[in-house]
């Protein structure tokens, strides 16, 4: 990395370490934008991109679950998330950092996961009130039940945007008054600890990253064709 | 006399309907289910449209539905049905735009009798190049004669 790349210097006694994976980091950018794109679509009636934005979320999410399970030490589920004991113990003050994810932090990531699945499996079965538009699996539900999934599709997205901006709060909070910038960790993946210093990520091979993306493309493509080859 | 009093209740509830004109309000909730009777008349051609194996009696069934609610429209926005009588997305540009309207609802009527014939000659590409010319009709009309739904 040149000096020109290089993020700025460290505060004093603190190391900088590597955070996140290129994979983590990336599927969490290509999400926010597909949020935001598929957010604007609905809301201007572009349905026909509205269905290619979530396909694509759709694919990333798959991908970050995997990543989750298989992934890097940092991106893994078992890693960071912790039960209610851990969060506890960490608000009380009794928590050695690690890299990544907090106790906290870890149950903003897990909800955020979960309403996102919840909004894309609900997008895929929505038929809308003129059976014009309507999700690709819509064909295996009742127009009713078709329209309940749509209601929810409706409703599940405020709770994700009330989840969001908790989220960007929380981020915020922590630029500004913690002086810790996570924005710029989560886009060049490093971030500088206090010594002694905790562990960077383990990153995972290059050939899980490959089967990943094979199985969360290979999921999409079959569910935009509601499963028929 | 009750054989007398029971025929007259017959002739009176038989007279109910006659003489009972629908409210606003009644109208516009038959006209809300109508035209989600036609919604799902759609959603049912479209689900033919995205199998391999169509059921051309279940996309015809619904292609006559179709066509059937393409046909005088007008019926089902009698003037005073508007947003001043109840909830309801119809616009006021219905009443206020009578020529714009009724041109609207002729695009629909155009094309619906397409979606029944290709229907009728079991012709699943001419179903699918119709059903999305409908959606057009569809979409045209509400875009300037339907609120959005929030």
């Amino acid at each position: 990395m040149t000096d020109v790349d290089s993020p700025p210097p460290s505060p004093e006694g603190a190391a900088r370490i590597r955070v996140w994976d290129i994979p983590t980091r990336v599927t969490h950018w290509l999400i926010v934008l597909l949020v935001a794109i598929s957010w604007w679509t609905a809301e201007s009636g572009r349905l026909e991109w509205h269905r290619w934005s979530g396909y694509t979320l759709l694919g990333l999410v798959i991908f970050r679950i995997y990543w989750g399970l298989v992934g890097s030490s940092t991106a893994k589920f078992a890693g960071f998330v912790r039960g209610p004991r851990g969060v506890a113990n960490y608000l009380k003050g009794g928590w050695t950092a690690t890299a990544g994810h907090n106790p906290l932090g870890a149950l903003s990531v897990v909800a955020l996961l979960v309403l996102l699945v919840a909004q894309i499996s609900l997008g895929l079965f929505a038929v809308d009130i003129d059976g014009i538009e309507s999700g690709p699996l819509s064909l295996y539900v009742s127009f009713e039940a078709g329209r309940v999934a749509a209601h929810w599709h409706c409703e599940v997205f405020n709770v994700l945007l009330g989840l969001i901006a908790l989220h960007i709060v929380a981020v915020a909070w922590y630029v500004f008054v913690r002086k810790q910038n996570l924005v710029a960790a989560m886009v060049h993946g490093e971030r500088a600890y206090p010594a002694p210093s905790p562990a960077p990520v383990q990153p995972a091979s290059l050939l899980r990253l490959i089967i990943g993306i094979v199985i969360a493309t290979a999921i999409t493509w079959a569910v935009t064709r509601a499963f028929k080859f | 006399m009750p054989r007398t009093l029971f025929r007259s209740a017959i002739v009176v509830a038989l007279l109910i309907p006659v003489v009972h004109a629908a409210t606003p309000v009644e109208t516009q909730k038959a006209r809300h289910e109508h035209y989600e009777k036609l919604g799902k008349a759609f959603k049912a051609v479209r689900d033919q449209t995205s199998t391999d194996s169509p059921d051309y009696a279940v996309l015809l069934q619904n292609a006559e539905i179709v066509n059937e609610a393409s046909i005088n429209q007008q019926q089902w926005f009698p003037k005073g049905t508007g947003p001043e009588a109840g909830k309801t997305r119809a616009l006021p540009e219905i009443w206020t735009k009578p020529a714009d309207f009724e041109a609207a609802q002729k695009m629909f009527s155009d094309r619906a009798p397409k979606l029944l014939a290709a229907a009728k000659a079991k012709d699943i590409d001419g179903v699918k190049a119709a059903f999305k010319d409908l959606g057009g009709a569809c979409k045209n009309c509400h875009d300037g004669f339907r609120a959005p739904e929030h």
